[in-house]
């Protein structure tokens, strides 16, 4: 399964807010291992949007109770301290509503449809590619 | 050799590495990412493959070692090489990965030995073209335009 989702958001989620077409888009790009990281950042870069890079789950969390909010979180599904599962699903029961987006390795049925379960609003195979990114920032611009 | 020939045998090197089968598009993806804001990426992050490669490549080749084999920790190593395979294009090298799993979970440990042989060959091919390719693009410069075609 390559990609799952921008159907129907699990029970758990939010409606989206509104964002302001005009500021960049502000993205939280969530990923332990610094290759994919590199690649995610300059790839989310090129595509205009403002991006911060978070190494676990706990990190996270730890940024929205501080009072950081994105437009868009996108996330790894293995990570030390806290994986990309519990992270969003403590995210929304937070009531944090930003687009959660899962970019994940994993690619069994199964495992993408637990990642979905937790509150993503869609979910991606890596690598992310231009193709994948179009239709996650027209998805959060068309809200 | 005058400039044109140069840039024509970087085009050229670069070229025989899709056609050869150890590039796919994601190396492209890469190439397109890179720019006046950050002009040596795709040698930066196929530095970082190299540099997380040489850490499972050793941890894998420990764990082969052990006596009864540990197929769930060597599956484990091997989802991380092929998730760093597949974001720099190493086409040949996440094939070896799939199949490496596949005998992985098969539980044949003579098979992923066989196939953890061939990985090793395919990765140190690669990483000489590559090197070898950087090394010319570097010495020759960058071109005015991406050359796209694989």
């Amino acid at each position: 399964m390559e990609k799952m989702g921008f159907g129907n958001v699990t029970s758990t989620s939010k409606t989206m807010k509104i964002i302001d077409t005009e500021k960049k888009i502000s993205v939280l790009i969530v990923e332990d291992d610094l290759l994919i990281q590199k690649i995610h950042k300059v790839m989310m870069t090129k595509f205009g949007t403002e991006v911060q890079l978070a190494a676990n789950g706990k990190e996270v969390v730890d940024l929205f109770l501080s009072g950081a909010s994105f437009d868009l979180i996108l996330t790894d599904l293995e990570m030390p301290i806290m994986d990309g599962i519990e992270a969003t699903k403590k995210l929304r029961s937070m009531g944090v509503t930003s687009m959660i987006v899962g970019v994940t390795s994993r690619n069994q049925d199964s495992e993408i449809q637990a990642f979905m379960k937790s509150g993503l609003n869609a979910c991606y195979v890596k690598p992310l590619n231009a193709e994948k990114v179009t239709v996650v920032l027209n998805e959060l611009k068309n809200i | 050799m005058d400039r044109n020939k140069q840039h024509r045998q970087v085009a050229l090197m670069r070229q025989s590495l899709f056609d050869q089968g150890l590039l796919d598009e994601q190396f492209v993806q890469l190439e397109e990412l890179q720019d006046d804001a950050n002009p040596n990426f795709v040698e930066e992050v196929v530095t970082l493959f190299y540099r997380d490669s040489a850490r499972l490549i050793l941890n894998i080749d420990q764990a082969l070692d052990k006596s009864p084999l540990d197929f769930a920790k060597l599956d484990s190593y091997m989802h991380q090489f092929k998730g760093s395979a597949s974001s720099i294009g190493a086409k040949k090298v996440k094939s070896e990965c799939t199949l490496f799993r596949e005998y992985c979970k098969a539980g044949n440990g003579e098979g992923c030995k066989r196939t953890f042989q061939q990985l090793k060959k395919e990765y140190a091919l690669l990483r000489k073209k590559l090197e070898s390719y950087f090394q010319l693009a570097r010495q020759v410069g960058p071109v005015e335009t991406a050359c796209r075609r694989i």
